[in-house]
């Protein structure tokens, strides 16, 4: 999940010569370090209100592919009144993901629209754009410098859509590790304000990959924060297709 | 049928116990709700009703394809809307609501691209709020006209999906009739000098159902074709003698569809159906609903207009809420607030403003099991609409969850 919030908010400005091929080579290893044939974990969210009330919801994640040839389930399991609502997440390399949200209580599914996307995901700070996965084609690049997050170093880039239209930010900052080509910190703008941060942690290496077992999205202008901590994580277990689809969403 | 409902009970059970051996999965809630009409009604002058529902549902995932769903109810009413028997019901035909009922009851097998789902389960084509005229597999308990549950059906679905495209067939080898507003009680409103009844005759047909829908779902769209040949499961009123009737339901033939537009302002939702009848008493008619669609922020608003063109008037009675919500503006809008307030309004009012209907209710959570809902239903118009004859049902409705 910490790949798909991290390529959702990779967002850059292009720029021309050495520093564009450099630049996207970081992007580019980024991508491949992260790839994974499938992903599945079970995810505690953490809402903590402005006001200082908190509400725990869980969910799992299920995602076969990475990045922008992906699909991904993604279904909550607590508390009992949201238990059974589930997303389907269908990314595409060349543009804006598809989604579908089905509701069991009214048995219906309904699509979600790409004006709809930067609606708040089911009262958490996760936008529903925030849970897409997209490819980094899909964005034009600049390196802007080099910062220490939670003490490792890290590369800073600057990133726009080249679709602009197909998200609610006009661009975004993400910090790269260099040790690891892991995501430390992504700050997603509209027009020139920051209105979303997002920072990972407790990074370990899992199968390979090194993932943030933790990740907290600030939403600054609303004054709340949502955690998201990953467990019983798994990468390239087997999954079948036919499981994220329209009809699998409907037996969830 | 004791039986059976004794059968499918052990089974549920069965699934219970060894939980720990197999992925299963529960969830369900116990909700009270008191329901307040200031206003007596013609034939009820009962202002309080209080009503109980327990629910639980258990999904069990044996095998990677195979699974297996059920869903038990249990329910108390003050207001004679439950029926007096404890025998468990799967068939849910009966006039009232049972005390204890098989929910659902289905299994589904996926294998590759096929999904075959067998037993009792909710078919659902409609794309649309409010007037959903493609839904011919979900009747409903009507038993408060604005305030409807769907019931389950008995049958076969088969989905088939190739690429974008998938093939939806149904069968239905048992009817299941909407449950209709119980005879004096406030839901029921009868011609000015017609005789009060107590009970009501039903001529529930024993025939098949059969439904064909295609559906494609592109990147900019979604659209949907659809057949449905069997019963309607809301009934006419069919003359059985001079001073006596029954309710009836008609052969009904479906040709409909529906598309779903997403731009970059709205999405644009429209659904239909035409309905052809070989039965004397009932009409020939085109139901319609073209509809707006816009989340902004924490609000999300669907607004439109349901239609009917009648191609062929027969009937001289019915109790056709699909068709009674049509020539009106219907609309709906939720709001959130934070993860534990929302609000929500939706309303109806016909063209020529015969006749109104509102619904808004506010919502809250306290912690992870808790719910209280205040909801407030206002009904007006004039007495020959069908909105209107509800004029004086008005009401709130207090209800509180707890989700398990």
């Amino acid at each position: 999940m910490n790949r798909s919030l991290a390529a959702a908010c990779l967002v850059a400005v292009g720029i021309v010569g050495a520093q564009a091929q450099d630049v996207r080579q970081i992007v580019d290893e980024a991508q491949r370090r992260s790839s994974a044939a499938s992903q599945r974990y079970e995810g505690l969210l953490q809402v903590f209100e402005a006001k200082g009330r908190v509400s725990d919801k869980r969910w799992t994640l299920e995602r076969l592919g990475s990045h922008g040839n992906s699909r991904a389930i993604l279904k909550f399991t607590a508390p009992a009144e949201v238990k059974g609502v589930a997303l389907l997440i269908v990314n595409h390399p060349d543009r804006a993901s598809d989604q579908w949200m089905w509701t069991p209580a009214i048995e219906r599914d309904r699509r979600i629209a790409l004006q709809d996307r930067s609606t708040r995901f089911f009262g958490t700070d996760f936008s529903f754009e925030d849970l897409e996965e997209r490819d980094v084609n899909q964005y034009d690049y600049q390196l802007i410098g080099e910062e220490t997050v939670d003490g490792a170093s890290c590369w800073k880039v600057q990133s726009v859509p080249k679709e602009r239209k197909s998200s609610q930010y006009s661009r975004s900052v993400v910090w790269i590790r260099k040790d690891n080509y892991a995501f430390a910190r992504i700050e997603s703008y509209v027009k020139d304000a920051v209105v979303r941060r997002l920072d990972y942690s407790d990074i370990e290496n899992v199968q390979g990959i090194w993932t943030a077992r933790r990740l907290e999205m600030t939403d600054l202008r609303r004054g709340s924060r949502t955690r998201l901590t990953l467990d019983k994580l798994q990468y390239n277990g087997p999954m079948n297709e036919e499981d994220f689809t329209l009809q699998a969403l409907r037996r969830q | 049928m004791k039986r059976v409902a004794v059968l499918v009970t052990a089974i549920l059970l069965s699934w219970i116990a060894p939980a720990s051996a197999q992925p299963v999965s529960s969830r369900g809630f116990i909700e009270g709700r008191l329901f307040v009409f200031p206003q007596a009604a013609a034939l009820d002058h009962q202002h309080f009703i209080v009503d109980l529902l327990v629910r639980e549902e258990l999904s069990a995932r044996p095998t990677d394809w195979l699974r297996l769903q059920g869903g038990i109810d249990f329910r108390a009413n003050n207001g004679g809307q439950v029926d007096a028997s404890w025998e468990p019901d799967i068939r849910d035909r009966g006039i009232k609501r049972p005390i204890l009922s098989i929910r659902r009851l289905d299994a589904t097998v996926t294998r590759r691209r096929l999904t075959v789902d067998a037993g009792k389960q909710f078919i659902r084509w409609g794309k649309t709020e409010i007037v959903t005229p493609t839904d011919r597999f979900a009747p409903r308990d009507y038993l408060n006209v604005f305030d409807t549950e769907y019931l389950a059906v008995p049958g076969v679905r088969v989905v088939g999906q190739l690429g974008n495209h998938s093939v939806d067939g149904v069968w239905v080898p048992v009817f299941t009739p909407s449950r209709v507003p119980l005879p004096g009680k406030r839901w029921t409103v009868l011609p000015p000098g017609a005789p009060i009844v107590e009970e009501v005759d039903r001529a529930i047909p024993e025939g098949q159902q059969a439904g064909l829908r295609w559906a494609y779902v592109g990147s900019g769209y979604e659209l949907s074709a659809s057949f449905f040949d069997g019963f309607n499961h809301l009934p006419i009123v069919e003359p059985v003698g001079p001073l006596d009737f029954r309710l009836a339901f008609p052969a009904m033939r479906m040709y409909g569809g529906d598309v779903v537009v997403p731009s970059r302002w709205v999405t644009v939702k429209a659904e239909g159906g035409y309905f052809t009848t070989d039965n004397p008493l009932a009409d020939d008619y085109v139901l319609y609903v073209i509809e707006l669609e816009r989340q902004h922020g924490e609000l999300l608003a669907a607004g439109g207009y349901a239609g009917e063109y009648v191609t062929s008037a027969r009937a001289a009675g019915r109790f056709a809420p699909d068709r009674g919500m049509t020539r009106a503006f219907i609309g709906r809008a939720a709001y959130t607030f934070d993860p534990n307030r929302s609000a929500a309004i939706e309303a109806a009012v016909r063209q020529d403003f015969a006749g109104i209907y509102v619904k808004a209710q506010y919502s809250q959570a306290d912690g992870d099991h808790w719910r209280t809902t205040v909801a407030m239903a206002a009904l007006g118009g004039d007495s020959d609409d069908f909105l209107g004859q509800y004029r004086r049902n008005s009401h709130v409705v207090l209800s509180l969850r707890y989700s398990f």
